[in-house]
C-alpha cells in the first residue's frame, strides 16, 4: 500500500485547503441574520409557490439503470486489455463475444426507444399539398368573398 | 515480486523510510502549489480570451495584464456572507464542496509532468503518484464527483438546482461509458494501466503517440466524452441559464461557491493533462543536447500540449453553441459508446494480425447496419400510429376560416 501515500497526502491536503479556505472564510465574512428573502429558495426574486418535484420523468432512472450494464461492460474490459497480448486470439474471441452480448442489449434498448429523449413527437397526416396559390397571399388581388 | 508491482512506482521498492516521505511531502506541496497557480492563470486566461473573441478587454486592473483578477475574486468571496438557505439539509450542503474539490485535486496526482530525476540516490518520477491501478484512478474520482455535483444540488432544497444536478449525473454518467471504453483502447496497446508506462510506450516520433497509433478516432471520442463529464461548453445544459438559473450551486454562496468553481477549473486543466498523457505522448518530445538541463525539457513540452488544450476548452466555449439536452443524450448513448466498443474491436483485432483486423472490420460494419434499423424501430416506437393527430383545418389557415371562426364566436 506504499504506492497510494502521495495519494493519501494529497486527500489530507485536499481536506486541509478545502477547510482552511472555509474557516478564513467564516472569520472574514460578515455575521449578519439574514432576512427571510434571503434564506428562501431563489428563484430570481419569483416568490416560490410550489416545493421542490419529489418525482423526476422515468428516463432518468432508465439512464441510471442502463448505465450499470455499460459500466460493468467496461469494468470487465480493464483486466482483458491489460493482459490482451498474452491472451492473444483466444481473448479476441471471448471479447468478441462479450461485446455482442453487450451490443444486442444496445440494439434491444435503442429499438424499444428507451434511449429516446425529447418531448413526444405527434404526427398529422394528410396536410394538403402547400402550392403557390396556397400559401402566397397576393395583395391588391383580394378575393370576392375576402372583400365583401 | 509480484509483477504487477513491478510496474509503478520504484521509490518504495525499498520500504519506506524518512527521506522518502521527505520526497513525496516535497512533491505534493510542489504539485499542490503547481496546480493552484495553474488555475488562477486558467480562470484569467479563459477570460482574457473570451473578451478578446468576443471584442471585449476583459480583466485588467489587477497587476499586469489582469493577472491578479483571480486572487482579488477569491479574496472577495471569502468576505461575503456565507448563506444556508432555511430549506437546504445542512449536513450534505456543507459536504457537497469537498466531494467535488478533493477529486479534482487527487486526479492530478497521477499525471507525469516529466521525466525522471535522480535525488538523493533515488529514482523519483517527476509526477505526484504512480499507483498500479493508474488511468482507473482517474475514472473513479470522475465517479465520486457525480455524488457532489447531485448532493449539491438535493440538497439545497431548490427546484432549479435539483433539475440541474439530476441533469448532471445523467450526463455525466451516460459519458462515462464512452470514456471508460476510449481508454481500454489506449491500455490495449500500452498493456498498463499506470500512466508512467502509457507515456513511455509513447516515447520515440511522433508516429508512436496515441493520437496517431490508435487513429483519430479514440482521441476524437475522448475529447467529446471528457468535455461532457466536465459539463463545459457545447456541454453545459447543467448550467444553461435561460433554463436553469444557474445550475447546481445557484445556493451557494460566498467560499463555497468558490470551491466549486475553483475544482471546475481544476478538473478542466486535469482533463488536459489526463488528454495530453493518453493521446500527445505526455511529456514525450524533442530534447536539445544541453547537458545539465535535460530534465526541463519535458515539463516544458509537457505544459505547451496541456497549455494548448486549455486553450481548446476556451474556444469551444467561444465558438460552438449549447447543445439541446436530448441531443446531448442522443450523442452519447446513440453514437459515442458503439462507435467507440466497434472501435476497441478494430483494435484489438489489428494488433493480433491484419486478417483478424478486416474480421473485426467487417463484424463491426455488420453491427453498425443491425444499429441503424434498431435506431428506426425505436423512432416509430416513439412516434406510432397510435401519436397521429388528426388534421385541423388547412396549413396555413386561409383568412376565410379564421374569419368564420371569430364570427362564430361572437
Amino acid at each position: 500500500m506504499d504506492q497510494y501515500l502521495p495519494i493519501l497526502g494529497l486527500l489530507l491536503l485536499g481536506v486541509l485547503f478545502a477547510s482552511g479556505s472555509l474557516v478564513a472564510s467564516a472569520w472574514l465574512a460578515p455575521h449578519k441574520r439574514p432576512t427571510d428573502a434571503k434564506l428562501a429558495p431563489y428563484e430570481c426574486g419569483i416568490v416560490p409557490e410550489s416545493e421542490p418535484p419529489q418525482r423526476f420523468p422515468v428516463r432518468f432512472y432508465l439512464v441510471a439503470m442502463i448505465f450499470v450494464i455499460f459500466d460493468i461492460e467496461v469494468v470487465f474490459m480493464y483486466p482483458f486489455a491489460v493482459v490482451f497480448r498474452q491472451l492473444h486470439v483466444f481473448g479476441l474471441i471471448e471479447i468478441l463475444t462479450f461485446s455482442l452480448t453487450v451490443f444486442a442489449a444496445l440494439v434491444f434498448l435503442v429499438s424499444e426507444g428507451a434511449l429516446q429523449w425529447g418531448p413526444v413527437k405527434y404526427l398529422t397526416p394528410g396536410m394538403p399539398e402547400r402550392t403557390s396559390s396556397s400559401t402566397i397571399v397576393r395583395i391588391g388581388r383580394d378575393d370576392p368573398e375576402q372583400a365583401a | 515480486m509480484n509483477p504487477l508491482l513491478a510496474l509503478s512506482d520504484p521509490l518504495f521498492d525499498h520500504g519506506v523510510t524518512g527521506v522518502i516521505i521527505l520526497i513525496v511531502l516535497i512533491k505534493i506541496v510542489v504539485g499542490f502549489g503547481a496546480l493552484m497557480n495553474a488555475v488562477i492563470l486558467m480562470i484569467w486566461f479563459e477570460r482574457k480570451a473570451i473578451s478578446d473573441m468576443q471584442s471585449r478587454i476583459g480583466p485588467q486592473r489587477w497587476g499586469p495584464f489582469g493577472l491578479l483578477q483571480t486572487m482579488a475574486d477569491g479574496l472577495k468571496l471569502m468576505g461575503k456572507e456565507d448563506l444556508i438557505p432555511a430549506e437546504a439539509d445542512r449536513f450534505v450542503f456543507k459536504l457537497a464542496p469537498f466531494l467535488v474539490v478533493i477529486p479534482a485535486f487527487i486526479t492530478f496526482a497521477i499525471v507525469p509532468i516529466g521525466g525522471t530525476m535522480h535525488i538523493a540516490g533515488h529514482v523519483v518520477q517527476l509526477q505526484m503518484a504512480n499507483p498500479p491501478m493508474g488511468i482507473l484512478l482517474m475514472l473513479a474520482m470522475s465517479g465520486i464527483s457525480v455524488y457532489g455535483v447531485m448532493l449539491a444540488g438535493w440538497s439545497s432544497g431548490s427546484k432549479y438546482p435539483l433539475l440541474s444536478s439530476v441533469r448532471a449525473s445523467a450526463q455525466m454518467i451516460s459519458y462515462e461509458a464512452a470514456l471508460g471504453m476510449t481508454i481500454v483502447i489506449v491500455i490495449l496497446v500500452t498493456g498498463s494501466l499506470t500512466t508512467h508506462d502509457i507515456v513511455l510506450s509513447q516515447g520515440g516520433n511522433i508516429l508512436h503517440w496515441n493520437l496517431i497509433r490508435l487513429g483519430l478516432v479514440p482521441f476524437a471520442i475522448f475529447l467529446i466524452a471528457i468535455t461532457a463529464e466536465l459539463n463545459r461548453p457545447p456541454f453545459d445544459v447543467v448550467e444553461a441559464e435561460s433554463e436553469l438559473v444557474g445550475g447546481f450551486h445557484t445556493e451557494y454562496s460566498s467560499f463555497r461557491f468558490a470551491i466549486f468553481f475553483l475544482a471546475e477549473f481544476m478538473n478542466t486543466i486535469t482533463m488536459s493533462a489526463v488528454m495530453v498523457t493518453l493521446f500527445f505522448g505526455g511529456p514525450a518530445g524533442w530534447v536539445p543536447p544541453v547537458a545539465h538541463l535535460k530534465w526541463i525539457f519535458p515539463i516544458l513540452w509537457f505544459l505547451i500540449k496541456t497549455t494548448i488544450f486549455c486553450f481548446c476548452y476556451i474556444w469551444f466555449r467561444a465558438a460552438l453553441p449549447r447543445f439541446r439536452y436530448d441531443q446531448l443524450m442522443d450523442l452519447g448513448w446513440k453514437r459515442l459508446i458503439p462507435l467507440s466498443l466497434g472501435w476497441m474491436l478494430i483494435v484489438a483485432g489489428f494488433l493480433i494480425s491484419w486478417r483478424w483486423g478486416l474480421l473485426m472490420g467487417s463484424v463491426v460494419i455488420f453491427a453498425w447496419l443491425v444499429l441503424t434499423r434498431a435506431f428506426e424501430l425505436g423512432k416509430t416506437r416513439e412516434s406510432g400510429p397510435e401519436r397521429v393527430l388528426p388534421t385541423i383545418g388547412q396549413r396555413p389557415i386561409p383568412g376565410s376560416v379564421i374569419r368564420k371562426m371569430s364570427e362564430g364566436d361572437s
